[in-house]
Formats: structure tokens, C-alpha cells, sequence
């Protein structure tokens, strides 16, 4: 799973200036670029907000780069030693700063000046709804595809939320410098795709820098300026946000009509309540440079005094104070998360830290949603929400990289309703809290519609994994002769754990697969236990398709006899489903486990490896009389 | 004070070894002897040494102390009790192979003061010991306690290990029996533990081995107990056992925590400071280690060179002093007071028949003692 981890987030990280004096005007003119003052004077007209969609490793951030270089935003020289040096320093200090919008000053070939915003998307499956937003602020979109690889199932899907949002799309071919490049086969499919006419194709080699003259002018020729009513009431979309330490919330915004500067009082959408007065606007070059005013179609930051970044929240609306009551942009919706699962830390007395960690990754991520729980093996730890496994990994790494911390994650499970013989319901998404099976009438599980594109030489394996993991199909399409896409409605459960991993090793790393929910069905669902000296582990309950329980059963206690090491007295380990036993296997107690022989340096040795044995039952977890490792908790999810 | 010295030469090592050993055809036993000359003027006037009472025991130890040359040996005991005391009483051990033990040889070695022989016998069984890639065979080993007895020795010890893998078929009550037949005065029983870095290790990296399982290890050690004290043997320490009056003085020290000097390569150190009241359970001072370089060579060269051959010193905390007090009384059959066990552990092990205990001491029973390293890491 952490394989995806990458296409997280394509940002480049900048410095904030987050430390800069805040009332040291001069500092707020660029150092690389020009005064506030002259770009804000630049009309409507003259603005062109794009974005670039494609999938990992397409290329999208040499891209970026190229342009940010071509048009002398940032010299080369700067970029290489000035962005690199900085997140270095960003790196240093434990936080990263998302470069997620970039401002652009470009002259045409016939002399006329425009600014382009480049306007950055998350690149993964689990950030939709942020992509729809990052989009919601432009007017078009370069779509790049790899002239060796052709389309991903990624980037169709942001291809398709840019259409569904009616962007101008400027399909481009890049890496035509490769040797493998087949850049008449990859214009067909764009063709085949958006309806593009092969003369729209633009070809480029990013590395290089080949075409990218040719891109700046298309951008400038295609893209449509922003719309948006400059004598209007102030309306801007949020679209991202980031937390800086000292300067609390700063989202990202587009402006949509009227105009923000300092002073303006502003409410946000969905908490009109809450009034903050604008401290700062900008935009984002090489840092953040302070500008007086942002106007209609424009792109910028703001700093409001905003606590964190659950204030901002991606998709709502900033409004002047004084017309509140105009109507909001449309699509913000609060975030739901989609993947549940524990998170404790290893030793107990980290419970406080993990706790502080958590507080502060909130601050800058809205999308985590955490609560304290207690479980009966770990002890206390926080139940979170994630929007996707890999949301979750990002996070866990992120907790114990950031904050030094030893965390043990739950079997993640995703929310399921539970409909009670009472006629009542309830949202489940810890199976400790499911009710007894006698109380429950019927349990629905949630959907996931899958896009899976891969090469036509895997469909076999493909079908057979869907059907393994509960897929309905749907339909398969050919792309072109040699590759297919796949539709197919797979349980969320199912996908949770390892099918990525499964799909990507059983086509060579060929297949990509893009999902969204769909919809709750009943399904025929238990909760299967495990046991430990009869005693019930709570971390390692699941909830599970019934005609799927017994192997898991029987596999979660051959893989628990395997790690849990011989102790003083038997360990019984069983799998039950209620008050059945499906499975059960036996550590039998240690017989011999001393040294032979203890002599001179012996001792020595003999302490030390005493030493490294009492550290080692230190990070067990002691269950009744049974000590568990770690590593037992990290294999149920390498279950297969 | 007691003295351990390191001969770390070999004809050939054993499967299962992995001490500081140097296999040489011949032993330099010239070299060898400049070597702990040099050492031994080095370490002999340290004010803990020097203030150390008279010698208790000395051991030499091995690799094969039986192939190191007479005189060299001799020379050795000789510097010794020129520069130090002897108590009367000293207990001065040689491990010998059987194989080396000639009548010339037992002869010096009794006229030099040796009085007592630890005889590395491991097994009678000629697959076994090919097995264990040992150099002699089981028919040398009567002679050799024969040559040793008449020569005088009245004190031989030997050793034997159990627990060998099962794909070597092998009878370990009829070892047992062929060793007490013999007549010794003190048996050391080893489970054989296959130790990292030793031919054993690779051929069971390369599943040509298979270690024993502990069922097997635990049956053996029990039998070797009733067979022992049987015939007169107090099993006096987890792997020792010996008729009475002939514990081993020198490794009963190391139980103890008696100070030792080790001289030699990779030799180990140990002594505890005068000074009381810094929490050391008996009421000593800080504990520290010592211990020299590993490799033969690498000591030989430092040490021809005038350098300190010490590769390491550390000083024992209150808690490490306290783990290993723990660890090696537990390990004997006189136990450890009982102020040094928490009650409610030592009173668990008690109900599981693991231990059995006084208001002064706690004391671990067989099946206690295989269970050993787990008890500790329990407290």
C-alpha cells in the first residue's frame, strides 16, 4: 500500500515566510518577482487559472517546473538552489509547506502580458473531492499523458471531474523524447477520449524543455479568462489550506467575484457566525508575496487569524461580512471518512504524545477525524477516519516520523449500518461495538465504484481478483487493441486491505485502479474474534463476509501461532464467530530456555541478552497472561 | 582472586563453537606465552589485583589448553606464584581434550601444580562426535582418564553435551552411563544451543540441521539428573554437578561474583569496588567488566606492542548488578536470598513448582531451572 504514497499531495513544498516580520511592509515585495501593486493592476482579461492533470510520473511536476522557468518566475539557478535549500529547512524543522498554487507572469510572442496560476491538484484516488475544488478555481486544464504509457485510470478520472467542470482542456503529449514514446498511438486515444482533433495535441518533452513555448501560448489562446462579477459582493473559493504554526489557518483561495484586501471583514459559508478580519493576501511565487488586494479571478492566499485549518475548510465560501447573505458557490460538502481504524501507541505512557500529535496533524489536515477509544489489548488510543488507506498510511507515517511516536494501527474496517431487530439503526465502524447477532436484523456494507485500466494481457487474473474480492462486473472496454478498462462495484471492505497491492503485482504493476462510493447493500456479515486464552483480543476483530470467515479464521491463527513466541504456560489461540470456534491452534508452553553453559564473559553476554529480552516484553502487549508482539498486530493486516 | 586464562588454540573448531578460537596445526605456544607474560606484568599490580587476596582457583580454558606446550604452562604457573599467592587450597583446572592427554603430559601437568582436568568428552558415540567435528574418539577416552588417575589426578570433570539434533540418532542415557562408569569426580552437561556464526548455524540456515526440540533438550537435562544423583552427584548448578566436596571452585566464583582476573584473548574481567551503600544488593560496591581483544592476532599485536590489549570496560549499574545476582544464584542450587525476588513472583513460581522458598531463600527447582531465562525476564 505504500507504494501509492507518492501520488499524494504533487506539490512542491516552499517556505511559508512564516517567520518573516508581519508589519514589514517592504518585505511583502517580491524578491524574484514584481510589487503586488502592478500584477493586482492587471485586469480580468489578463489572468488565466489552469491546472494540470495526470497520473504519477507523467510528469506533472517537471512540467510545472519547466513553466515556472520559461516564463522567469523563478531562474533556473533559484529554483534548483533556492526551492531545494528551503525545504531542506522546511524538512529541519518537521513541517512541510505545499506550494499549491504558483503565480506566473507571461509575456506572448506578440508582446502581450498575462498572468497564469497554475493551480496544483492532490493526485490521488482518496482526494477527489479536494481535486473537484483545486478545479472549481480554474478554466482550464493541461491533461498530460505519458507518450510511452498512454492514459491511466487516474488520470481519467481527473480528466473527467476537469470536463464534468467544464474546463478547456489542452491535451499534451509529453516525454516524446523517449525512445519508447508512441505519440501517434497516445493522440488517437486523447482523440478517442475528449474528442480532441490531432492538431490540438500539443507535444512536448518536459525534461527537455522542447514544446513548452508552444504550451505557454496555447494556455494564453485556449483558456478561457476567468468570469466573475467584479462589482459584485465578495465570493471566493477555497481550495486548499495549509496550517503555518504562527500564522494559523491560510487557505487558498480563488476569487469569484468582487475583491478581498486587508481590513475586509470576512465570513466563512458554512460558519457565517464566525467573523475574522483579513490580516494579509497574496500569492504564492517563491513564498508567499504579500499583496493589497486580490480581485475578481484572481488567486491568492489570505491570512485571517483563522485557528486551524478546520476554519477553512477546501470548497466553502468566503464572503464579506457585510453581505453574508449572498448565495454560496456551489459543491462544498463536509468530509465523511471512508476507512476506520485504531491507532494506539506502542508503549503506554506514549499515550499523551500521540495525543499532542494528533492535535497538531488536525491543524492541517481537515480530513482526519480522530476520537479517544480503549481497547482490551492495546489500551487507550484514538479511533480515526480516514479518507482512504492511503490518507491513513500518510498518517500514520506522518504521526510517528513527525512526532518520534511507535503506533500500532487497527484492522481498518469501513462504516457499515446495522439495522436492529428493534426496527432502529446504527453506524458502526469499530466491530467491538457491534451488536450481538441476535439483535441484528440486517447489516449493509458500503460500495465502491472501481475503474480498473490495464494491459488486455491481465484480464484473466483481473476477472478472477474481482470476483475473489465480492465484485460485481460491470463492463470491461477496450482503449485500444492492447488495453482495456474495467468497471466493476467492489465492497469498500474488500479493497481495504491488500487489493492495490494484488492488482499492481498480478499485472506487473500495470493496472491502475481509481474508485468512488456508491452506495450501502445488504451483504451477509459477521464478526469473527480472535481468542487468546480464551480471553477476546478486541484489535483483532473483524467484521467479514461469512463465506470468508473460516479461512480468515484459520489463517489469522496459524499466522498468530507463527509470531507469538513460547511462553511460561500454553497459549490457546482461536478464532470464533459468536460462541463457535472456527479455528484453533496452540503455542505450546516453553520447556528450555536457559543458558547451557555461564561462565567469565558469559555473564556478560548472558546480561545483555537478558537486557534485550526485558526491552523486548516491553513492547508486547499483555493480554491476560499472554504477552503479544507487535509485529502480531502489524500481520493480520497482511492476511491473504 | 581467581584467574582465567584464554588458550584460544585448536587443531580444528567444532561445529558448534563459536568462542575466541585460532586454529593452528602447531600451537605457538613460544608466542602464546610472551603474549601472557606481557599481560599478566601489565594487569599484576593493579591495586585491584594486587589487594585482591590470595588466588583461588586459576583455570585454563579453551579453546585447548591440553595442546599448549608443558613448559610454557608450567611457566605460566610459575610467574603467577612468584608475583602473587597461592592459597593452599588453590584449585588450578586445565581443560584437556582426550586425545592429548599422554603420560608425559599428565605427568607435567601434575607436577606443575594443575589438580584437576576437565576432560571435553561430549559424547561416546563416534557418529556424534564426527558430527560435532571433534578430534578425538570414544576409545581414547578411557585410556585418557586412566593415564590421568594414575598419575595422580584424583579431581577429573567432564563434559558432555545433550540436546544434538534428532537426525543424529543417539543414545543419551547409554552416554550417561559410559561417562559415570568412568568414575568422575564432577560432570558438566551442556544443551547443545546453536549459536550464530558457527558451522552449525549455516548448516541450519541451510535446513541440513534441524535444532532439537525443547521437549527433547527438557527430557535429556531431567534423565541426566536422576542418572547423576543417582550416583552420588549433587547437581550443584544447572550444567554442574559434582560428588561431594568437588563443586568446582573457580566456576562457582563466577556464580558467586567473586572478582577474576582474565588474562588472554577475549578474556573477561570482573570486580566489584570497596566502597558500600550505592544500592549494590550486597552491600558491595559498583561492579565493573573488562575484557580483552577477541582475535588472537589482534591481541598478540597490541599486546607485543605495548598497547593495552582491553577492548572494552564498563561499570555495572545498580539494576545490571542486580540481574545478574539474580541470574546466577538462580542458577545454583543454593539460590538467592529472598529479599531479592519480588514475593508475588517468587511465590507464582512456587504454585507452578518452579521454585521453592524459605523466609531467606528462593531456590529453583529442575523444572525451574529450564525455565530459567524466562523467570528472570519476568522480574
Amino acid at each position: 500500500m505504500l507504494k501509492l504514497m507518492p501520488q499524494m499531495r504533487q506539490t512542491r513544498s516552499i517556505a511559508t515566510g512564516g517567520e518573516r516580520k508581519r508589519d514589514d511592509p517592504d518585505e511583502s515585495l517580491g524578491k524574484f518577482g514584481t510589487p503586488g501593486r502592478y500584477i493586482s493592476a492587471m485586469s480580468q482579461a489578463e489572468i488565466r487559472n489552469f491546472c494540470i492533470v495526470a497520473h504519477i510520473d507523467h510528469g506533472k511536476s517537471t512540467l510545472a517546473d519547466r513553466l515556472i522557468e520559461t516564463t522567469g518566475t523563478v531562474e533556473k539557478r533559484q529554483m534548483r538552489e533556492q526551492v531545494l535549500d528551503t525545504m531542506d529547512l522546511e524538512r529541519e524543522r518537521g513541517i512541510t509547506i505545499k506550494l499549491n498554487a504558483v503565480r506566473m507572469k507571461y509575456r506572448t510572442l506578440d508582446g502581450r502580458d498575462f498572468i497564469l496560476n497554475l493551480i496544483d491538484t492532490p493526485g490521488h484516488v482518496d482526494f477527489t473531492y479536494e481535486v473537484s475544488r483545486s478545479l472549481a478555481a480554474c478554466e482550464g486544464a493541461v491533461l498530460v499523458v505519458d507518450a510511452t504509457q498512454g492514459v491511466q485510470a487516474q488520470t481519467l478520472s481527473n480528466l473527467f471531474l476537469a470536463m464534468d467542470a467544464g474546463l478547456e482542456i489542452i491535451p499534451v503529449l509529453n516525454k516524446i523524447d523517449l525512445p519508447g514514446a508512441e505519440p501517434e498511438r497516445r493522440a488517437q486515444e486523447i482523440m478517442d477520449l475528449i474528442g480532441a482533433r490531432r492538431e490540438e495535441i500539443l507535444s512536448v518533452s518536459a525534461k527537455e524543455g522542447t514544446g513548452v513555448a508552444e504550451l505557454l501560448e496555447a494556455i494564453v489562446a485556449r483558456i478561457p479568462p476567468p468570469t466573475g462579477e467584479p462589482d459584485a459582493p465578495l465570493r471566493a473559493l477555497v481550495f486548499d489550506s495549509y496550517y503555518d504554526r504562527y500564522r494559523g489557518g491560510i487557505p487558498s483561495i480563488r476569487v469569484v467575484d468582487g475583491e478581498i484586501r486587508r481590513g475586509t471583514m470576512i465570513v466563512f459559508g458554512s460558519h457565517p457566525e464566525d467573523e475574522y478580519e483579513v490580516d494579509e493576501v497574496g500569492y504564492l511565487q517563491l513564498g508567499q508575496q504579500r499583496a493589497e488586494v486580490l480581485r475578481t479571478g484572481e488567486v491568492g492566499y489570505i491570512v485571517a487569524s483563522l485557528r486551524n485549518v478546520r476554519d477553512c475548510r477546501v470548497g466553502d465560501t468566503v464572503l464579506d461580512a457585510d453581505h453574508r447573505n449572498v448565495p454560496h458557490l456551489p459543491g462544498y460538502r463536509e468530509i465523511h471518512s471512508l476507512v476506520f481504524a485504531g491507532v494506539y501507541p506502542t508503549a503506554t505512557d506514549q499515550y499523551e504524545l500521540l495525543r499532542d500529535a494528533l492535535e497538531k496533524l488536525v491543524m492541517n489536515d481537515a480530513s482526519l477525524h480522530y476520537e479517544p477509544e480503549s481497547s482490551t489489548a492495546l489500551g487507550f488510543g484514538f479511533r480515526c477516519g480516514f479518507l482512504g488507506l492511503l490518507h491513513m498510511e500518510i498518517v500514520q507515517e506522518r504521526l510517528e516520523r513527525e512526532s518520534n511516536l511507535d503506533l500500532i494501527t487497527t484492522v481498518p474496517t469501513v462504516e457499515y449500518h446495522v439495522h436492529l431487530t428493534d426496527g432502529s439503526q446504527m453506524v458502526v465502524e469499530n466491530p467491538s461495538n457491534l451488536p450481538e447477532p441476535g439483535r441484528i436484523a440486517r447489516i449493509d456494507e458500503p460500495y465502491v465504484k472501481a475503474r480498473i485500466m490495464a494491459p488486455a494481457d491481465y484480464i484473466g487474473p483481473i476477472m478472477a481478483l474481482g470476483q475473489e474480492r465480492r465484485g460485481v462486473y460491470l463492463g470491461m472496454e477496450y482503449i485500444d487493441t492492447t488495453r482495456v478498462e474495467f468497471e466493476w462495484e467492489l465492497p469498500l471492505g474488500e479493497i481495504l486491505l491488500d487489493f492495490y497491492d494484488r492488482l499492481k503485482s498480478l499485472s506487473r504493476g500495470y493496472a491502475s485502479l481509481d474508485y468512488e462510493m456508491a452506495d450501502y447493500r445488504t451483504s451477509s456479515l459477521v464478526k469473527l474474534d480472535m481468542l487468546i486464552n480464551g480471553d477476546q483480543v478486541d484489535a483483532f476483530s473483524v467484521i467479514i463476509h461469512r463465506d470468508k470467515s473460516y479461512a480468515w479464521g484459520r489463517k489469522v491463527a496459524e499466522k498468530l501461532k507463527e509470531l507469538i513466541p513460547r511462553q511460561l504456560f500454553q497459549v490457546v489461540i482461536q478464532a470464533a464467530i459468536g460462541s463457535k470456534i472456527i479455528a484453533r491452534e496452540t503455542v505450546s508452553a516453553l520447556r528450555k530456555d536457559v543458558l547451557a553453559k555461564c561462565y567469565g564473559g558469559d555473564v556478560t553476554r548472558k546480561r545483555k541478552l537478558l537486557e534485550k529480552q526485558k526491552e523486548g516484553k516491553r513492547r508486547m502487549k499483555q493480554v491476560g497472561s499472554v504477552e503479544i508482539p507487535q509485529e502480531a498486530f502489524l500481520a493480520v493486516l497482511k492476511v491473504d | 582472586m581467581r584467574i582465567y586464562i584464554h588458550v584460544p588454540f585448536c587443531a580444528r573448531r567444532c561445529s558448534y563453537c563459536d568462542f575466541a578460537i585460532a586454529v593452528r596445526r602447531h600451537t605457538p605456544s613460544a608466542a602464546y606465552l610472551q603474549a601472557i607474560h606481557t599481560e599478566w606484568l601489565l594487569r599484576k599490580d593493579l591495586p585491584r589485583w594486587r589487594e585482591g587476596g590470595a588466588i583461588q582457583s586459576v583455570y585454563f580454558g579453551g579453546g585447548t589448553p591440553s595442546r599448549l606446550a608443558t613448559d610454557a604452562l608450567a611457566t605460566i604457573l610459575a610467574l603467577l606464584s612468584s608475583d602473587h599467592r597461592l592459597a593452599p587450597e588453590c584449585e588450578v583446572t586445565l581443560e584437556a581434550n582426550p586425545d592429548d592427554v599422554t603420560r608425559d603430559r599428565a605427568s607435567a601437568w601434575f607436577h606443575m601444580g594443575i589438580n584437576r582436568v576437565s576432560l571435553g568428552i561430549q559424547s561416546f558415540e563416534p557418529r556424534v562426535l564426527e558430527w560435532m567435528h571433534r578430534t578425538h574418539t570414544p576409545d581414547q577416552v578411557a585410556p585418557a582418564v586412566e593415564t590421568l588417575r594414575s598419575t595422580g589426578f584424583d579431581n577429573l570433570s567432564f563434559d558432555l553435551i545433550y540436546g544434538v539434533p534428532g537426525s543424529r540418532a543417539r543414545d543419551w542415557e547409554s552416554d550417561l552411563d559410559r561417562a559415570l562408569d568412568l568414575d568422575p569426580q564432577h560432570l558438566s552437561l551442556y544443551a547443545l544451543t546453536i549459536e550464530s556464526h558457527t558451522p552449525l548455524a549455516r548448516w541450519r540456515a541451510r535446513g541440513e540441521v534441524v535444532s532439537a526440540p525443547q521437549e527433547d533438550a527438557a527430557m535429556q537435562f531431567l534423565v541426566a539428573n536422576q542418572r547423576m544423583v543417582a550416583a552420588g552427584f549433587e547437581h550443584y548448578e544447572v550444567s554442574n554437578a559434582a560428588k561431594p566436596g568437588f563443586r568446582a571452585s573457580h566456576n562457582s566464583g563466577y556464580w558467586k561474583g567473586d572478582p577474576f582476573l582474565g588474562l588472554g584473548p577475549s578474556a573477561h574481567s570482573s570486580w566489584q569496588d570497596r566502597a558500600v551503600g550505592d544500592g549494590a544488593p550486597y552491600g558491595g560496591g559498583k561492579r565493573h567488566r573488562a575484557w580483552n581483544r577477541r582475535e588472537w592476532e589482534a591481541y598478540r599485536l597490541a599486546v607485543a606492542q605495548g598497547r593495552d590489549p582491553l577492548e572494552g570496560v564498563e561499570t555495572l549499574t545498580a539494576a545490571e548488578t542486580l540481574l545478574e545476582d539474580r541470574y546466577l544464584g538462580l542458577r545454583t542450587d543454593a539460590g538467592v536470598p529472598s529479599r531479592l525476588i519480588p514475593a508475588e513472583n517468587w511465590a507464582a513460581w512456587e504454585r507452578e513448582g518452579w521454585a521453592e522458598c524459605t523466609d531467606e531463600r528462593v531456590r529453583l527447582t529442575l523444572e525451574g531451572w529450564l525455565r530459567l531465562d524466562a523467570l528472570v525476564a519476568q522480574l
